[in-house]
């Protein structure tokens, strides 16, 4: 088995960020290379290097023994390379067989030859168990046909190395079997294959060989066989375990939210919710760990009114509520720090003024007759004492928050999401972004809430950042609760296990 | 029976306008750009056509350069949304307001203001041999001016670009998932702006058809609504070629339709005639509009690096 790709030292930058940091990657003939890591460890910007959407900052990419500067899609086309993306690149208003054949550049000529198409195809998928119906639409295909669509694509086109991004992601069971099926049959055949997943399960299951990503940079890569679950779980998630400088408390005030048996969109394993039952009490931070994309949209967004669940109900403060709309869960005290401050959180061009008073313009602090006529002096005032007391660095408060950096843009959404004073506060990736200065500000600032008797929800795709703050921890995986540990010396290995859905 | 087949002409000469305006916009909304600025694009290249025309005494030189003004002036919209992603009603709807002003203007400069009506000599129609003598067919068919023959020719081209050959495949691509025909190797950009090359040139030549084979002169707002009925029988065609000219011909015929009807009627205002074509239009849009179609990313804009 000689190697049919070597990456070496790829480096990729943006800014001052480095998202991959020299690494090495070597695929055989043959073999399932499987790449693990954490959201955001890097792994999707190297494969977009691979497949020419990213140029690399340095590094060099060899195939077959020779150095190639793979600068387009087409390019890695031509060198062999196919990549079925977790969203799938086909065109739904066209034929199975159109969308293999389409950007084909291997015949000539005007004119479609059906019928040579025709056959080319079939061999293929005969040779590979691909199963397909060539003149369905797209649309007409399950999601499981539809994969197998883009893997034929990706031979047709001459793949050698397939690139499968989280392809079980999308798949019932009993398709992820089939999946696993094609993919043994293809590595007999002599392609390789490089697989992205976290699900520590199918992982083991399938890989030849595994390479640990950790912040961009390899950790360390191992045979299958010489490892089980435990051992990758501690190198992806690989801390040094230092005890969190925070006080854990175990606060059982009064319950400020409750879940009960809530559903929504049950049958999708990425946005919906499955039988979810919790509980947060003032005093307490309750931290949701969990690969992004297992739900935790939607809880934010039930949690906050902008949901309401298919079935179940969500109580504040003892009471059911009946309307789901935002307004009346501010009024109840919820305050929400949303996952995506530019896009729900800010409004870019309005001033830090502005937008600081956004949720208060009817208060009397702020206006007369209830929103009528604003106090503007009032206002500018209370920005200027908000400027000092969260540490916004800016040069005034009229400058528009769309200029300010992240971390300062986060500063004023908690700002205004702390000074309502409410009763349960939910966190979605408040630190997301941010620099060690600024996200230890931001948990500073929780901490201090929690002890003034604030119920706080957070969630974050960073287990470090629910180790370090959280005083319980509830596991989400495809929509359900996994498990339920305590913020106080928590089996580490055992909640990243479970993350993963073992 | 006269009354018949005089309507049935009259239809196929309405028709040929929109259809060339139609394809335009197919060609458009195939590679994903949504085009509203057809009305614009028709009047200058039916002042551009009708000017050239009366210098040279040319029609095909007329219709040549029209179809010129009106790539070129669509230049204008491509670039701002193909290159700078710009949002496509914007600036159809710019073109849709500079392009027509033009053509006045350059008509005003050209001739001056006063009121004596400029013509030229309209294009000739030649009969096909053998053919044109078939009857009732034969006139309705056979007997027209070359471009309705380009016009039908057209569709036909159309119909076996889009369904027959590897191009039109990976033309369609753009429309419908432009990222994925991107990974696919196909060239996304230059796709987009060659489609603005066939919206500007058929859409010129559709308004050049207006004054050089239909009426003799130039009058302000000569277009009338064309450019809108175009986009809408796109959609009554559902994005393709066969669609498109049925579409086209049955706008036709409401166009023919109300103009006998006002010579013949009396006590009714004819104003009531006139709104025969724009009443179908709304009809037809509210019935087979509610369907969704159309290619789909039609109308968004296409960038690079966004996945």
């Amino acid at each position: 088995m000689d190697e049919l790709l070597r990456m070496e030292h790829i480096s990729k930058r943006f800014g001052d960020f480095y998202a991959n940091k020299k690494i090495d990657l070597t695929v055989k003939h043959g073999e399932v290379h499987t790449l693990l890591g954490e959201n955001g460890a890097g792994k999707s910007t190297l494969m977009n290097i691979l497949i020419g959407l990213y140029q690399p900052t340095e590094g060099k990419i060899f195939v077959n023994g020779k150095e190639e500067h793979i600068d387009s899609p087409a390019h890695a086309v031509k060198l062999g390379i196919g990549m079925v993306h977790q969203h799938f690149m086909l065109v739904e208003a066209m034929t199975v067989f159109e969308n293999i054949i389409l950007g084909d550049r291997n015949v000539s000529g005007l004119f479609i030859d059906r019928d040579a198409r025709r056959r080319e195809i079939e061999e293929l998928s005969e040779k590979y168990g691909l199963d397909v119906e060539l003149d369905k639409l797209i649309t007409e295909i399950s999601v499981g046909a539809q994969q197998r669509v883009e893997i034929l694509k990706a031979l047709y086109h001459g793949a050698e190395l397939l690139v499968l991004d989280e392809p079980s992601a999308a798949l019932t069971d009993i398709e992820v079997e089939g999946l696993f099926a094609i993919m043994r049959k293809l590595v007999s055949e002599g392609k390789s294959i490089i697989f992205i997943s976290h699900k520590m399960r199918e992982v083991l299951h399938i890989s030849d060989r595994i390479t640990v990503l950790r912040l961009g940079e390899v950790i360390g890569t191992v045979n299958c066989a010489e490892t089980d679950g435990k051992a990758l779980a501690s190198m992806m998630i690989g801390r040094e375990l230092s005890a969190s400088q925070y006080e854990k408390m175990e606060a059982k005030g009064e319950c400020v939210a409750e879940l009960k048996n809530v559903d929504y969109n049950k049958n999708s394993k990425h946005n919906g919710l499955n039988g979810v039952s919790m509980k947060v009490h003032r005093g307490e931070i309750v931290g949701i760990a969990g690969v992004d994309g297992n739900g935790q949209t939607q809880l934010a967004q039930l949690i906050t009114g902008v949901l309401a669940p298919q079935s179940g109900s969500v109580e504040l403060k003892g009471k059911s509520v009946s309307v789901y709309d935002p307004s009346s869960f501010i009024k109840n005290g919820v305050s929400h720090v949303p996952e995506d401050r530019n896009l729900q959180g800010l409004v870019g061009d309005m001033s830090i003024t502005d937008n600081l008073v956004l949720k208060a313009t009817t208060a009397e602090k702020f206006s007369r007759g209830k929103g009528l006529l604003l106090k503007k002096r009032d206002m500018a005032r209370y920005a200027g004492e908000m400027v000092g007391r969260y540490d916004i660095r800016c040069t005034s408060v009229e400058q528009t928050v769309r200029s300010l950096s992240g971390g300062n843009q986060q500063k004023v959404i908690l700002a205004r999401e702390m000074e309502s004073e409410p009763d349960l506060l939910v966190a979605a990736h408040p630190t997301r972004g941010l620099d060690i200065g600024a996200t230890r500000f931001v948990h500073d600032k929780m901490i201090e809430a929690r002890d003034k008797g604030v119920g706080i929800l957070l969630i974050s795709a960073d287990f470090d950042e629910i180790l370090e703050v959280s005083d319980r921890i509830l596991v989400f995986f495809e929509g359900r609760i996994m498990g339920e540990y305590s913020g106080k010396n928590p089996p580490v290995e055992e909640i990243s296990l479970a993350m993963t859905g073992k | 029976m006269t009354w018949i087949t005089s309507l049935l002409l009259a239809t196929v000469r309405m028709a040929v306008p929109l259809l060339f305006i139609a394809l335009a916009e197919l060609y458009s909304e195939r590679a994903g750009m949504v085009n509203i600025g057809l009305e614009g694009l028709a009047a200058i290249g039916s002042l551009v056509g009708f000017l050239v025309c009366y210098i040279t005494g040319s029609t095909w030189l007329g219709i040549l350069c029209g179809a010129l003004v009106g790539v070129v002036v669509n230049m204008i919209y491509a670039y701002a949304t193909i290159s700078l992603c710009a949002d496509h009603i914007v600036y159809g709807m710019a073109i849709n307001i500079f392009a027509p002003a033009l053509a006045s203007f350059i008509y005003r400069v050209y001739f001056g203001t006063g009121s004596d009506l400029k013509q030229i000599e309209l294009m000739a129609g030649i009969g096909i041999p053998g053919l044109k003598n078939i009857p009732f067919f034969g006139d309705l068919l056979f007997n027209q001016t070359p471009m309705v023959y380009i016009a039908f020719l057209l569709v036909i081209v159309t119909c076996i670009f889009f369904n027959k050959t590897r191009a039109g495949l990976n033309y369609k691509a753009v429309g419908e998932h432009p990222q994925a025909a991107a990974t696919l190797g196909i060239p996304v950009v230059r796709i987009k702006y060659l489609s603005c090359v066939l919206c500007g040139a058929l859409s010129g030549i559709g308004g050049a058809y207006l004054t050089t084979c239909y009426s003799n002169t130039y009058s302000q707002g000569n277009v009338a609504g064309r450019g809108f009925i175009a986009l809408a029988a796109v959609i009554f065609g559902r994005w393709t070629g066969g669609g498109v000219l049925l579409a086209c011909l049955f706008f036709g015929f409401c166009d023919a339709l109300q103009i006998r009807l006002q010579v013949g009627s009396f006590g009714v205002p004819y104003q009531f005639f006139q709104m025969i074509p724009y009443v179908a239009t709304i009809v037809v849009l509210s019935v087979i509009g509610a369907k969704k179609g159309g290619p789909q990313a039609n109308g968004k804009p296409y960038r690079r690096e966004q996945r």
